[in-house]
């Protein structure tokens, strides 16, 4: 019995040393240990990222030769569809590119594109953040924007070695500007995430939208970014503006409740758009220096 | 060996008993004491005590609601409300960075062994130091996103001395913050996005700086982007006079008793800050337009600061008004009246209004010089309030301006003459280069004179000797009532509200002219000392000289009411489609269909081939008359440049009026000067009458 109080004691006095220590460790310790927690989670998370490729490629191999010949025949179609597609925007990119050259325009590519598979989502933010398998050693910095296609997922938080974070739209830490289809005037309003839990639809909120505003009839508005942040490029989708919560007067302005266009949690891959120049947003993320 | 009884505790002898009882009752008594101040706390008083608690420990803020819009008569928004985006610090999230930028400021005070340590400066060194390393970041963000970031300096470093005002923590306002709103949060960018101060240059840059500043600074921390409202006026200076502006206002609003779940009687109310009319419709429909505040009921700290928000009611925004004014025809009135200058270049001081003939409705109502109510509308400027101080820029000449009408006033001075049947329509008289009156020769503005003269004439080229005649043998009783009779002595764009004032009479557009309006007789030459009344203040009356002072709105209305064939016309700056014609005090003008009809063909000539030709527009017949009237400016004599009408001449339905007010040393003549005004309001209008269908316009009776 004296034993076990003993150890039971020592185990409370152990803990409580600890807990001393890290609260006055000065917080560079603190970071680096947060860090190669990290580091040393990267290896499993990446694992299990590539466990459930491998299931999923097991899982279509298994399936019946019909099975795959009318898959195959779905794929012939869409791709004698997407075919006509890539011929038609050939045509406008050769037509851009004569109209550049007449009007001797040219622009930098402002964004390198670093294509990243989806490790987890990061169940510490309440479902809203996931986590991909590219990191610092694939040039990614914290800032950068994330979309998949024409869509934006969100925007990258944190950078480890092999594995960034990335803040969903509809986190609390996600903010941007946005357009809004039918709004002819391109008054910018704000999207912001929504803290929501864990068994809700997550959703973002949209403020400031001017009082006059109507919504294009027949359909959900589009969301648009507006490309003058510095952030995010221009013209990139948000989502839609949910019609059955809409118009929630506040003052002089209206609400409205922001539904991504893409099922955000079932990604498999996105692409992050590297800025090639640091912005300032991005040094203050980081916290240091700047000019 | 003691005996038991020596080992009793009980005392034994009356004295002990009474002592022991004395310390029994002394403790029960102290015992029932604090239990009945317990009753007595816990049960009676705790009513009162929980509302103290409640009281100490809660906040009311009160949210200022958004004002409504002003339009125009189509629809087109005069006054707004636009978003401005503030950048706020929370200052209880700073606490402690303050706390730690004090004890390293501290410690570097103590190394360096100062005699004397000032803490509280040293706190609030502190405080700016903190709020300056945020604000430089919040410009860094601001600034450098088109640039390529250098990563070399420190973050905290701070601006340069000669950095913009706008860049540098205000130290006094920072004070006055801590003093008087503690609870919330410290405002280190007033208005991010708007154009034409450092922060932006343009509406454009505005818009970036606040896209940068939302996509690019954390989203947590103790920096945060309010939105709220504040009043614009897209078209800046137009109808400033009839818009007026808002000012701050620290007047609790009527609707605080409203918040029901708490008592605010005791409650510390933050202080509010709202906005109110000012002047104009702003003023006048302050009650319309101000809406109905919101309010927020938080728990506040220990040191002061706001800590969870418990209830809170949204602002209302207040309700629109639609104005009688088309921003059309108000911008060309003014482009028109901007055109007057004096030798030096400045801008002479004038007025301009057009109504509708048959409603009353002022389709444009400027007044020269003006002023901005954009810079007025948040943070007045000493040296703004003061130029327009200088300008004379506050007074609205077209309502409150008092000037003698000149020679537009023979209009009337016809028509009393033909109504008292001392003179016809087809009457000559003969005009000389002057008229006699007394001792005195009263002069033709013609050297030569006019010869033999009718009142069509008389009217094309303004002839003074004919009024003389005329106004002398009406006599001043008669000349002074039809004055009266048109209204020049009643105060205009009265109107009584049920929803403004609660059934009380008020002014469409404040401090209108009323008392100061003279149409002098007998009495009034008496009751201002000046003497007994005689024929050459009669004389002086009759061509609109001497102590008769009117408003450019009268000599409008003047005109409605002949173009109508009536006595009266009731302007209205408001637009309403429930507006039947008819004109309080309206009576029929009194004369026979052939004066009628020639008093118009004088005012028709006038345009057409007397006074006012420069003015004329081809296609479009109208009706006019001309004045200049003579008035002291400084001392000087100046020239008051006057003209009054109506279009089109055979079907009114506009009628406008236009002063000048010459300086010492300009060329002013009521054609002339005047003239250009009135024809590019009428120039503006014309298309715009056409294409509204002008057929379908309710036709006056003639």
């Amino acid at each position: 019995m004296d034993q076990n109080r003993q150890g039971a004691r020592a185990s409370y006095v152990a803990l409580s040393v600890f807990v001393a220590l890290w609260i006055l460790a000065p917080s560079a310790v603190r970071r680096f240990n947060r860090e190669a927690f990290v580091e040393f989670q990267a290896p499993a998370l990446n694992l299990l990222g590539k466990s459930r490729d491998m299931a999923t490629f097991w899982e279509k191999k298994s399936r019946s030769v019909e099975e795959m010949a009318a898959a195959g025949r779905d794929l012939a179609r869409i791709n004698a569809a997407l075919e006509i597609q890539i011929n038609k925007f050939e045509d406008i990119r050769r037509e851009n590119v004569r109209l550049r050259e007449i009007t001797r325009y040219n622009v930098p590519a402002e964004y390198m594109s670093v294509v990243a598979r989806v490790a987890t989502r990061d169940s510490s933010s309440w479902w809203q953040r996931i986590v991909i398998r590219k990191g610092r050693n694939d040039g990614i910095r914290p800032g950068a924007p994330v979309v998949f296609g024409n869509t934006v997922v969100g925007r990258v938080t944190a950078v480890h070695l092999t594995t960034s974070e990335v803040d969903l739209v509809t986190s609390p830490g996600f903010r941007c500007t946005a357009y809004l289809e039918g709004d002819d005037q391109n008054h910018i309003v704000l999207v912001n995430g929504v803290a929501s839990n864990s068994l809700g639809t997550t959703k973002a909120r949209v403020s400031v939208i001017p009082r006059d505003y109507s919504m294009p009839a027949g359909q959900p508005a589009r969301v648009f970014t507006t490309g003058m942040g510095g952030v995010f490029p221009s013209r990139l989708m948000l989502g839609y503006l949910d019609g059955g919560t809409y118009a929630t007067q506040v003052g002089n302005f209206k609400e409205s409740l922001l539904v991504p266009s893409r099922d955000l949690y079932n990604l498999q891959e996105v692409s992050v758009l590297v800025p090639l120049h640091q912005n300032p947003g991005e040094a203050l993320m980081q916290g240091d220096q700047f000019q | 060996m003691k005996e038991p009884s020596d080992m009793r505790v009980l005392p034994s002898t009356p004295v002990e008993r009474f002592r022991l009882y004395g310390v029994f009752f002394f403790f029960l008594a102290g015992f029932l004491y604090v239990i009945g101040g317990l009753v007595y706390r816990q049960l009676i008083q705790s009513t009162d005590l929980k509302e103290q608690s409640d009281t100490q420990s809660r906040r009311v803020v009160l949210r200022p609601p958004a004002r409504g819009r002003i339009y125009d008569r189509n629809g087109f928004p005069l006054v707004d409300n636009r978003a401005r985006w503030s950048v706020k610090a929370d200052l209880a999230s700073l606490q402690k960075e303050f706390r730690s930028e004090y004890l390293r400021m501290l410690a570097a005070e103590k190394a360096r062994e100062a005699v004397s340590i000032d803490r509280e400066k040293l706190l609030e060194d502190a405080r700016v130091r903190v709020l300056q390393g945020w604000l430089n970041k919040v410009w860094f963000v601001i600034d450098e996103t088109n640039r390529n970031t250098k990563v070399r300096k420190p973050l905290t470093k701070l601006t340069p001395v000669t950095a913009p005002v706008e860049r540098q923590i205000n130290i006094l306002e920072l004070r006055k913050h801590l003093r008087e709103r503690r609870a919330l949060p410290f405002t280190l960018v007033n208005d991010l996005a708007f154009p034409g101060t450092g922060q932006a240059l343009t509406a454009d840059d505005g818009t970036k700086s606040v896209a940068r500043f939302i996509e690019q600074f954390p989203v947590e921390g103790p920096i945060r982007l309010e939105q709220d409202i504040v009043r614009t006026y897209p078209y800046g200076a137009m109808a400033a006079h009839v818009l007026g502006y808002v000012k701050d206002t620290d007047t609790l609003p009527d609707n605080v008793d409203d918040i029901s779940e708490v008592r605010v009687e005791t409650m510390q109310k933050l202080r509010y800050t709202g906005k109110t009319g000012a002047a104009g419709v702003e003023l006048s429909y302050n009650n319309v337009l101000s809406g109905r505040s919101g309010w927020e009921l938080w728990s506040k700290t220990s040191s002061g600061y706001n800590q969870t928000r418990l209830k809170y009611s949204e602002p209302e925004q207040g309700g629109n008004v639609m104005l009688s004014l088309d921003y059309r025809i108000q911008q060309a009135t003014e482009s028109g009246l901007a055109k007057l200058k004096d030798l030096q270049g400045n801008l002479l001081p004038a007025a301009a209004v057009m109504i509708d003939v048959h409603t009353g409705e002022i389709l444009a109502l400027a007044s020269q010089p003006s002023f901005d109510p954009n810079r007025l509308a948040d943070r007045v400027s000493s040296k703004y309030y003061d130029l327009i101080e200088e300008s004379g820029g506050w007074l609205n000449r077209a309502t409150q301006g008092l000037y003698p009408p000149g020679s537009t006033f023979k209009v009337i001075t016809a028509t009393a003459g033909m109504r008292k049947k001392v003179v016809d329509w087809d009457d000559s008289l003969d005009c000389g280069a002057f008229f006699k009156v007394g001792n005195r020769d009263y002069p033709e503005h013609e050297p030569v004179g006019f010869g033999e003269v009718n009142l069509d004439k008389m009217l094309a080229v303004s002839c003074n000797v004919w009024n003389y005649q005329v106004g002398i043998r009406t006599g001043i009783e008669a000349l002074a009532a039809e004055a009266k009779r048109f209204g020049l002595d009643t105060p205009l764009l009265q109107t009584v509200s049920d929803f403004e004032t609660g059934g009380q009479p008020m002014t469409e557009l404040p401090y209108a002219a009323s008392r100061g309006l003279v149409v002098p007789d007998r009495e009034y030459k008496l009751r201002i000392g000046a003497g007994a009344w005689n024929d050459g203040d009669t004389a002086n009356l009759s061509i609109g000289q001497g102590y008769l002072l009117t408003t450019p709105l009268h000599m409008a209305c003047v005109a409605a009411s002949i173009a109508r064939g009536e006595t009266r016309t009731a302007p209205s700056i408001i637009h309403s489609l429930e507006r039947n014609g008819r004109h309080p005090g309206a009576l029929p003008i009194g004369l026979n269909p052939e004066q009628l009809a020639s008093l118009r063909g004088g005012m028709l000539r006038c345009v057409e081939e007397g006074t006012a030709r420069v003015a004329r527009i081809p296609g479009l017949p109208y009706a006019g008359k001309t004045g200049t009237s003579e008035y002291f400016k400084n001392g000087e004599k100046a020239h008051l440049a006057w003209m009054i009408g109506y279009a089109p001449a055979d079907y009114p339905v506009v009628a406008f009026a236009v002063l000048v007010e010459g300086q010492t040393d300009t060329n002013t003549w009521g054609g002339k000067t005047a003239g250009p005004v009135a024809k590019e309001m009428l120039e503006t209008w014309w298309p715009i009458a056409v294409k509204a269908n002008l057929d379908d316009k309710p036709k006056v009776p003639r």
